[in-house]
């Protein structure tokens, strides 16, 4: 065997052998299943949407008639449109759909109701109203929770008074406008709080939140609250805190409150609060199974959050298996 | 004089910026000068290690004419192999990928040491040709051959018992960097053996590399958090403390992987091949130096490299994830291109690079202490990239010559190329250096 043939075959074979390794053990596809529900998640690859298939994943798992087909969008638009179209035209029952941004996507949400596909959109929303329903939190929503949290914890409505940094997530995102929005209404009021840093994004990332932090606290040396635009973020920040040996003159807060995450770390101290955003997984299921089974679904569905502190952590944990 | 001056140009550069922080640095209640604080440079430090240890391989990647897109991932993947291993207990996806890893980097490296120890004592007293000097069979293939498994069975010895517990610190400080240097390995190799543009294999590396930490993480965990002492060795803390209270751990490996790699290329014939087949390759290989050999090893270090900047992630931030190192290499191409480096191949140093990182990462911290948004500071740092490697191309008067020049013919198609791009290639790190 000349050596350019055994690199060939060698490569041939070392290939196989790891994608068979990863293969999925399920690939069969069950044919007897009584409707097939097809979800388009725009990544997989940030904890918020883990949790979000996991969620869905589990409610899928409770209803044995439903066939569960998941694509992952890579986090890119023209990837996550592809991944539609092929729902479309595997005829799935019911479409749910996690945009990835609402522009983009709001072409093959007509096409799949034109296709007369009915329409999940979960989370993000979509630049027209032909859709089935629309499942999501509210961000503003939440952020006001953080800010009438913040206003209490800095002395109160009225004489709250304060340092405050923010993290933003990214900067040209929905999302962090919407959290920032909702924080400032109640914040802006109180003429004692003081805010460090001007429009500075840790991107969503923990890493990123650290050297904003590890920064900011050089050149701040009164601090009182960290508001991070989501809990890897405030996490971040706090370890940065940790590192100078200033964590305990400060309170972190974050946004999400993942069981894993953001429970966990106010669950140990670390986190003063965190406020779910909850993901759409199972309620968008449940939504398009009874749409499937011929009842009426409102048109929009507002999911609540809810302020995870010292006092409820470790019951969401224990309701987790975490605990 | 002057050409001591134009050779410096870079930590001219270097010691701007660092003028600049000062001068303009925000004081503390205290008086002090925040910027020029202890705590603030040991921070700069930190924050450029690890996109340092991955400029210093890249540097020597880029000697050669080629480029290495790949890094990024690797380290991405080396951060979710190590995060594993510290905190999941078994033979997990991590553990299966990363012991043979490093059983067989063992083996390979003391294979390769010892038989370079024999032909070197064979060398001793006959200068000649190299068939003159040939091994017999025990001393060239059995003997290294030997050391090599002798070598692999000891790492194993000393990692397979780990696999049931968790990794400790040596064990992942061992494992990480084997996974990162194999698939380095993987991108000389193909890029060699396939004679492909390495811009390309390491492109295909890049997706690849990312799809396999995303397949070792798992679907459901797209972040591996490292608690330590908790889910992780506490012992894990001392690769993001302070060493005596003084010198943060992460900064040594960046200080350490820039003075050994740049004795390398200074000192050693190995050194001296980078250089010389980035200058002109077929001239190189025509001069009987082993082209492919070198290029293989040189990726090979860059992915270890990557791998060892991977441990300092995790133990910095806690976390291994897939997402670790994006936009990484570019971060790293850009410090080495701003360090002085020609992307053609054949001109540029490490000590350029370690300038260049420093300049990078001052500039970051400087922007940060003044609060400037975070858009902003893209913009920013985009525009001093473009004005630092202009000046270190070009003379001042060189730039505003052609400007002249240009204005007084009214047509630039027709002006004469740069002086710069006509004066012969210099080879080496520096001018001083003759090979």
């Amino acid at each position: 065997m000349k050596r350019r043939e055994f690199i060939q075959v060698a490569g041939a074979t070392v290939a196989g052998l790891t994608v068979t390794a990863y293969l999925p053990a399920g690939m069969a596809r069950a044919q007897d299943k009584k409707w097939t529900i097809g979800f388009s998640q725009a990544t997989t690859i940030e904890p918020w949407r883990a949790q979000f298939n996991k969620d869905i994943i589990a409610e899928a798992e409770k209803h044995p008639e439903v066939e569960l087909i998941i694509t992952d969008g890579e986090d890119r638009t023209e990837k996550q449109v592809a991944d539609v179209e092929n729902l479309i035209r595997q005829e799935v029952d019911a479409l749910l759909i996690s945009p990835k941004e609402s522009a983009g996507l709001t072409g093959v949400v007509e096409q799949a109701i034109d296709a007369g596909i009915p329409v999940f959109v979960l989370d993000r929303n979509v630049d027209t109203d032909r859709y089935t329903q629309f499942v999501g939190g509210d961000n503003v929503l939440i952020g006001k929770a953080a800010g009438e949290w913040t206003v209490n914890a800095l002395g109160g409505p009225g004489k709250a008074a304060g340092n405050v940094v923010e993290i933003w997530g990214g900067m040209g995102t929905q999302p962090a406008h919407d959290r920032h929005d909702g924080f400032h209404e109640f914040t802006d009021k109180e003429p004692g709080i003081k805010y460090l840093l001007n429009e500075q994004s840790g991107d969503w990332k923990q890493d990123q939140a650290y050297d904003i932090m590890a920064t900011a606290l050089r050149s701040n040396e009164d601090i009182d609250l960290v508001y991070g635009h989501n809990d890897p973020m405030a996490y971040g920040a706090y370890l940065a805190a940790k590192d100078v040996g200033r964590e305990q003159d400060i309170l972190f807060i974050g946004i999400d409150a993942l069981p894993g995450e953001g429970v966990m770390w106010v669950h140990n101290g670390e986190l003063a609060a965190t406020f779910l955003y909850a993901t759409p997984g199972a309620e968008g299921l449940r939504q398009a199974l009874k749409h499937l089974n011929g009842e009426e679904v409102p048109k929009t569905v507002v999911l609540d959050t809810l302020t995870v502190t010292k006092e409820n952590a470790d019951e969401i944990l224990k309701a987790n298996g975490l605990l | 004089m002057w050409s001591l001056v134009a050779r410096s140009k870079l930590w001219w550069g270097l010691a701007a910026i660092f003028l600049i922080g000062v001068l303009t640095s925000p004081v503390s209640s205290k008086g002090n000068n925040i910027f020029l604080s202890y705590g603030n440079l040991l921070d700069v430090l930190r924050q450029v290690s690890i996109t340092g240890l991955i400029a210093t391989g890249m540097t020597a990647v880029i000697l050669t004419a080629g480029i290495d897109l790949s890094v990024g991932s690797i380290m991405a993947l080396c951060s979710v192999v190590c995060a594993m291993l510290l905190t999941v207990p078994g033979w997990t996806p991590a553990a299966a990928m990363g012991v043979p890893a490093l059983a067989l980097t063992a083996l390979v490296v003391f294979a390769a040491l010892t038989r370079f120890l024999f032909r070197s004592m064979a060398a001793t007293g006959s200068v000649g040709r190299r068939d003159e000097r040939r091994l017999d069979m025990t001393r060239g293939t059995l003997l290294p051959l030997a050391a090599g498994a002798a070598a692999a069975a000891l790492v194993l010895w000393f990692t397979i018992p780990q696999v049931a517990t968790k990794f400790g610190v040596l064990g992942v400080l061992l494992v990480t960097p084997a996974v990162g240097l194999l698939f380095g390995a993987i991108n000389g190799i193909v890029i060699v053996g396939g004679r492909l543009q390495p811009f390309i294999v390491t492109l295909a590396m890049m997706v690849t590399a990312l799809g396999l930490a995303r397949l070792t993480a798992g679907q459901n965990n797209a972040v591996l958090p490292v608690y330590t002492g908790s889910n992780a060795v506490a012992g894990f803390d001392v690769l993001r403390s302070l060493v005596w209270g003084i010198v943060p751990v992460p900064g040594l490996f960046f200080l350490a992987a820039v003075v050994i790699y740049g004795a390398v290329l200074r000192f050693t014939s190995f050194g001296r091949y980078l250089y010389a087949i980035g200058g002109n390759e077929e001239a190189a290989r025509l001069s009987g130096i082993d082209v492919n050999g070198t290029k293989i090893v040189t990726y090979a270090v860059q992915g270890m490299l990557a791998g060892v900047a991977a441990v300092l992630f995790v133990a910095q931030y806690r976390q291994g994830k897939p997402d670790a190192g994006t936009g990484l290499e570019l971060d790293a191409i850009a410090a080495v291109v701003i360090g002085g480096t020609s992307l053609m191949g054949g001109r540029g140093s490490i000590a350029g690079t370690f300038a260049g990182v420093l300049i990078f990462g001052l500039l970051s911290n400087l922007l940060q202490l003044h609060n400037i948004n975070s858009n902003l500071q893209l913009v920013l740092k985009g525009l001093i990239i473009v004005g630092t490697v202009l000046l270190q191309e070009r003379n001042l008067g060189e730039i505003l010559g052609n400007l002249r020049l240009n204005r007084a013919r009214g047509d630039p198609a027709t002006r004469e190329p740069p002086e710069g791009e006509t004066e012969p290639r210099r080879y080496g790190g520096s001018a001083n250096e003759t090979s």
